[in-house]
């Protein structure tokens, strides 16, 4: 749930009309039939309000069964008509024309998710707006337009019911107007309360859904099983218990004055002293039975009617909130815009005094995003401070440095992923803003360190999108093999149309860590990219299979540009060149044995890890 | 919400068992919450009828036969005081007074599930099916509690209607009952109805399932990095737009059916039932006349209201059980797991506070489901003081035999003693209190400080304790800058003012559990690769620091800190492959050595392979 600051009356009623709008443009007809669907039912009330005082007149005043029959006949054809009109709509053409909504919001919104910065996915107030956007937005634009038919009904039920009292008996429709309108006064009252009490509740019980959680994760269970967590929890729990019933009761006598005094009393006291009136008038004979019967149908009715009326107006403020951030992420306009598609071949990559921070205050889009909010102007801390290096056609790069030294952000910029705060990256001398993001990505392949399978074959895994089995079949093979995977590939049924993961397909089939990885490894064999980039590829690697792993990315990457990343040094040694990292900056340069013979950073840290193993050896 | 809940059938004696099992629990927490409850609900029936259907039928054939007005009034004012003074009681309860009951009765349900789900033993967490259970059980234990309840409550106001109103119409004209009755004849259509929506939404199950998940590789962040560099998108869209076309093909296949069958329901309850009732009626009052044993015009009243009140209560009744059967699946998952009997269980004797010799004999263990041996014949023991390495490769069954001597696990053969005794003899929390750990996957709770390192309820000296412990892990100072010290809430969960710690600084946070209880026994996972090799380094060394005099077993990633062992043990596929001490091994040129070598020649060139 957004929080629920004040909202203008005015931006209330923009969004929600903005939503329809939208609903409109994408599927007029759906929005065309919930308006009509709305108007109908609206006037069944009424109908069949009139009808009942026709019919009792009519059979009060005795004689004319013909025309009673006709009246029961008439009403028996429209309940028909009525009724198959609702089943086709909420049965077919309802439930088609939301999938249809459904789809092309959705199709919007996926185009708009892609063009975003991953800056944006790291922003965590973003990123919740932007989940929010694209997971509910369509819910949502179908719950306004529910409650906008549902209002449409109550509308047109409660202007017609009133219409017809007022022919029947005007003084009865003003004091019922009058009662209607405490009603709607002590509704909204009680909603504030409501919410009140919902924002105070609100802290108790995310600590409730905490100490749920922790006793039903398995991420728990050992730590809790080996202490006493689970008293210092229960304990927490009671507690909570406690200040929950105070809330609870404090609120609850509030509410009570108001919708239980309030709204209660005084309605049905009303309903009492109207039904009084209504039998002093049936008894001087003002008042016909037909008309008796009716108006105290049509009474109960109008009640009900305002009510639910006022239950669905207050949705919308609710709804606005919902619609305010589907807007903003709508209005949001990607700061990594494209350029030129066409991208001559690899000769050179440089970083000149390139800076950067993840602080996105300092970011002219999320500013704009944030407009009329308030905004902090300080650059936060750098991440990457002034490095300058340059990695030419067919060079083996490694990057090393402890966490936190800025590698992983380094090959983000490299990818375009962020754009440097300052300093400029050039390729084959052209800063890399020039080009088209999306076509500059193309020419690099890499394996990140959280690489993601996806729930397809392994071969479109492999492919990274589509593939045909004529031309393709045997890239993928070959690129499997360079990875390490064809062990795995021959115990596989379908070979590489086997379906990975068990998203959708019990059947599927679960890869466990490292043959997941080697998947991901196998994508950057099946294009040819000029530069390819490997973060940390050993990470979840036993010493052994890292070891083989090693020499077959080596042996496969022979003529081909190679940056790997690692905090183990091991892998280092292979490279033509070192770029040491220590704090976002870079702090030495050079191939292993020159890094040694320096004798800075590089060699101590080389020498803390190989240490062990040196000692031993010669022991 | 219904959960997606394999459509299991219970037996009828097990529903009802269930939900009584609801009710007895509901009447432990508070008997008047339930007793007024259900009360409420039947009188609300009685005077929904004497308002509604009764009133109209006194004061229109009062009116009609010349009664004398002041009765009519009487009834009136009578009935309206009732009905005031009742709904207003019943609000007042409702909002104030039952709130209490209620909180007590979620509490006692809720704090069961707890204390059971701390009980059972953790294998269970591992069984996809009893863990499924274990979720559902704590979501819905209260609310389907409650659930059955109020099922209860309008089962019993609409029989107090049903009742009510018929026996009027009866009264009035014996016929009538049959126009009432009509609607049971379309209960057939709406469970034909029932059966076709089911089928309908399990199938459109799958696909929601592959909308969802192309939604999702759009929005997470884990994916958006490789979203980003191929054409995965196009292959997405793709698949996206095509499960509108599954989606209409499984319209075709079943709403048309849907929808002539409810309309014929609706026909027959609106059209045939009530106009039918009414048009006997009318013809009774016109063309019998009350003369000739026809109807009042105020009975015509009765009848235009309490048909539909009968019809509509009658074709509600069989949603209503279903309610009962649907609230009993789910108890049934509160009950299974309220009822299981965890198979750790406990013995009689008080592990010893000093500690001993830890010996392992012929242990064999089996995950459940699982195919083959986990851990084959292992043989060894852990001498008092003693520190042993633990290495080997991903899936060699180190964590698992740790778990098995920290009796998380019961082995499958063979047995586990301490200094003679079975660990089975000793009460489980005796002897589990006697093992301090820290855990690959640690966790911090989100309670203050001082509690996340004693992790019990605090007592008299525990904050000296607790000081000195931070200070041994070296996060003393960290905490003590934070404006509450000890007493900083950890993690922002439901504090905004909530300390969030870095991992490293979590870790150490753990590690000050060990040295805040002095426990005989040690077992440290070596954290992940996550941490770089300096701290990773440090962070060690520490460990063992913390751990002088201790029996020790660490499981270690990296065979450079398996030098710092007493005695390494080298798994490998369940078994114990080498065990001795890290020299011994070296000069047995086994496995260990093969291994040690290989990540040494990593760090030192190819020199180390040709010098062995």
């Amino acid at each position: 749930m957004p929080k629920e600051n004040k909202q203008k009356l005015s931006s209330i009623i923009k969004n929600n009309i903005f939503m329809i709008g939208q609903v409109a443009k994408y599927t007029p007809s759906y929005f065309f039939w919930m308006v009509l669907d709305g108007v109908i039912w609206g006037l069944i009330n009424s109908v069949s309000a009139f009808f009942s005082f026709n019919l009792l007149n009519t059979v009060s005043a005795g004689s004319n069964f013909p025309h009673a029959l006709k009246l029961i006949l008439m009403m028996a054809a429209f309940t028909t008509l009525t009724y198959a009109f609702n089943e086709i709509h909420a049965y077919i053409i309802n439930a088609l024309l939301k999938q249809k909504l459904h789809i092309k919001m959705h199709e919007e919104l996926f185009k708009k998710a892609l063009s975003l910065d991953l800056a944006c996915f790291d922003d965590p107030e973003f990123y919740n707006d932007f989940v929010w956007a694209m997971n509910e937005s369509d819910t949502r634009a179908t719950a306004i337009m529910d409650d906008t038919n549902k209002l449409v009904n109550r509308i047109v039920a409660s202007t017609s019911l009133f219409g017809l009292l007022i022919t029947i008996d005007p003084v009865i429709a003003i004091i019922l107007f009058v009662s209607s309108c405490v009603t709607v006064i002590c509704n909204l009252i009680g909603n504030k309360i409501n919410f009140q009490h919902q924002k105070e509740g609100n802290p108790l019980w995310r600590k409730r859904g905490y100490i749920n959680r922790v006793f039903h994760l398995s991420d728990y269970a050992k730590e809790i099983r080996i202490s006493k967590a689970d008293e210092l929890l229960v304990r927490e729990y009671d507690q909570n218990t406690e200040k929950l019933i105070e809330i609870d009761i404090k609120y609850g006598k509030k509410y009570f004055l108001f919708y239980g005094l309030g709204w209660n009393m005084m309605g049905q006291l009303t309903m009492y002293s109207m039904l009084l009136y209504m039998v002093l008038q049936l008894k001087t004979g003002s008042l016909a039975i037909g008309g008796f019967a009716a108006t105290v149908g049509v009474v109960w009715n109008i009640r009900w009617t305002f009510t639910s009326l006022i239950e669905y107006l207050t949705k919308y403020p609710a709804h606005s909130l919902y619609v305010e951030k589907y807007r903003q992420f709508l209005r949001f306009i990607p700061e990594i815009k494209g350029g030129k598609t066409d991208i001559p071949e690899f000769e050179s990559l440089e970083f000149r005094n390139v800076s950067f921070s993840y602080d996105f205050a300092s970011h002219s889009a999320y500013r704009l995003r944030k407009d009329g909010q308030k905004q902090t102007n300080n650059i936060g801390k750098l991440v990457l401070k002034n490095v300058s290096f340059k990695i030419t056609s067919g060079e083996k790069v490694a990057i090393v440095g402890y966490n936190g030294a800025g590698k992983t952000t380094l090959i983000k910029l490299i990818m375009r992923l962020y754009d440097p705060t300052e300093g400029e990256i050039l390729y084959n001398g052209v800063n890399i803003k020039e080009y088209d993001a999306v076509a500059f990505r193309r020419m690099i392949g890499t394996v990140f360190q959280d690489y993601k399978i996806f729930a397809t074959t392994i071969a479109r895994n492999v492919m990274n999108g589509k593939y045909v089995e004529e031309t393709d079949k045997e890239t993928v093979i070959k690129a499997l093999d360079a990875a390490d995977f064809t062990g795995k590939l021959l115990t596989l049924n379908d070979g590489i149309n086997t379906q990975l993961t068990r998203e959708f397909d019990d059947q599927g089939t679960n890869l466990s860590g490292g043959e997941a990885q080697k998947i991901a490894i196998a994508r950057v064999f099946a294009t040819d990219y000029p530069i390819v980039i490997m973060d940390e590829p050993s990470s979840a690697l036993d010493p052994v299979a890292e070891y083989n792993l090693n020499r077959s990315i080596l042996k496969h990457t022979d003529d081909k540009t190679v940056v790997f990343i690692s905090h183990r040094l091991s892998t280092t040694r292979i490279a033509d060149r070192i770029y040491m990292f220590a704090n976002g900056e870079m702090i030495e340069q050079g191939s292993h044995e020159e890094l040694l013979a320096v004798d800075g950073k590089y060699a101590e840290m080389f020498r803390v890890q190989s240490e062990k193993y040196k000692e031993d050896h010669s022991a | 919400m219904q959960k997606q809940n394999k459509k299991r059938k219970l037996s009828f004696k097990k529903t009802v068992s269930n939900n009584l099992f609801a009710l007895k629990a509901i009447w432990s927490g508070s008997k008047v919450y339930l007793l007024v409850n259900l009360g409420i609900s039947a009188a609300s029936a009685v005077l929904g009828f004497l308002s509604e259907t009764y009133l109209l039928r006194v004061i229109v054939n009062g009116v009609q036969s010349g009664k004398s007005i002041d009765d009519i009034i009487k009834y009136i004012v009578i009935l309206g005081i009732i009905t005031v003074v009742f709904y207003t009681s019943t609000n007042a309860f409702g909002h104030i007074l039952s709130r209490k009951m209620q909180r007590r009765i979620a509490a006692n349900i809720e704090k069961q599930l707890f204390r059971q789900s701390a009980r059972v033993e953790l294998a269970c967490y591992e069984t996809p099916e009893f863990y499924d259970k274990y979720v559902r059980a704590m979501d819905e234990a209260y609310n389907r509690m409650m659930g059955v309840m109020w099922a209860l409550g309008a089962l019993i106001s609409k029989f107090v209607a049903l009742s009510a109103d018929s026996l009027l119409l009866f009264v009035i004209d014996p016929w009538l009952i049959l126009f009432g009755l009509f609607p049971l004849l379309l209960g057939f259509i709406k469970k034909v109805e029932n059966r076709l929506s089911h089928k309908h939404q399990v199938e459109l199950k799958t696909v929601k399932r592959k909308a969802n998940y192309v939604k999702r590789t759009f929005y997470l962040s884990d994916y958006a990095k490789e979203v980003r560099i191929g054409n995965m998108h196009l292959q997405l869209l793709e698949d996206f737009r095509n499960t509108f076309n599954e989606y209409k093909a499984l319209m075709k296949k079943y709403s048309f059916k849907r929808a002539s069958l409810v309309f014929l329901q609706h026909i027959g309850l609106e059209v045939v039932t009530i106009l039918g009732a009414t048009l006997y009626s009318v013809w009774s009052v016109m063309c019998v006349g009350p003369e000739n044993g026809g109807m009042m015009v105020g009975d015509c009243l009765v009848v235009l209201s309490s048909i539909g009140v009968i019809s509509r209560n009658l074709n509600n009744l069989v949603q209503n059980f279903a309610q009962f059967d649907e609230h009993a699946l789910f108890l049934e998952d509160v009950r299974f797991f309220l009822d299981y009997t965890p198979t750790i269980l406990d013995g009689d004797k008080t592990a010893p506070k000093e500690g001993g010799d830890l010996v392992v004999k012929d242990l064999s263990f089996r995950y459940e489901g699982a195919e083959s041996d986990t851990l084959k014949d292992i043989n060894f023991t852990l001498h008092k003081g003693e520190r042993i390495a633990l290495v080997g490769s991903n899936g060699s069954g180190k964590t698992t035999l740790v778990k098995l001597l920290m009796r998380l696990y019961d082995p499958r053969e063979g047995e586990i003693t301490l200094n003679g005794d079975n660990i089975k003899d000793f009460t489980v929390d005796s002897y589990r209190h006697s093992f301090g750990t820290v855990f690959q996957d640690f966790k911090v709770f989100s309670l203050n400080v001082c509690e996340n390192v004693i992790m019990r309820p605090e007592g008299e000296g525990d904050r000296e304790l607790v000081e000195s412990a931070l200070k041994e892990s070296g996060i003393y100072e960290k905490i003590a800058g934070l404006d509450k010290g000890l007493d900083s809430i950890l993690t922002r969960e439901f504090d905004d003012d909530g300390v969030n710690l870095s991992i490293g600084e979590q870790q150490k946070l753990s590690l000050a559990r060990v040295f805040a209880d002095y426990t005989p026994f040690v077992i440290l996972d070596e954290p992940s690769s996550a941490l770089d090799p300096i701290a990773e380094y440090k962070m060690f060394e520490n460990m063992i620091r913390a751990t002088k005099g201790r029996s020790v077993i660490f499981i270690s990633h990296r065979l450079s800190s398996a030098v710092l062992a007493d005695r390494v043990i080298l798994m490998d596929k369940g078994q114990i492959a080498e065990i001795g001490t890290h020299n011994e091994l070296l000069a047995q040129n086994g496995k260990y050595a093969e291994m040690f070598r290989r990540q040494a020649e990593n760090y030192l060139g190819s020199e180390v392979t040709e010098n062995a």
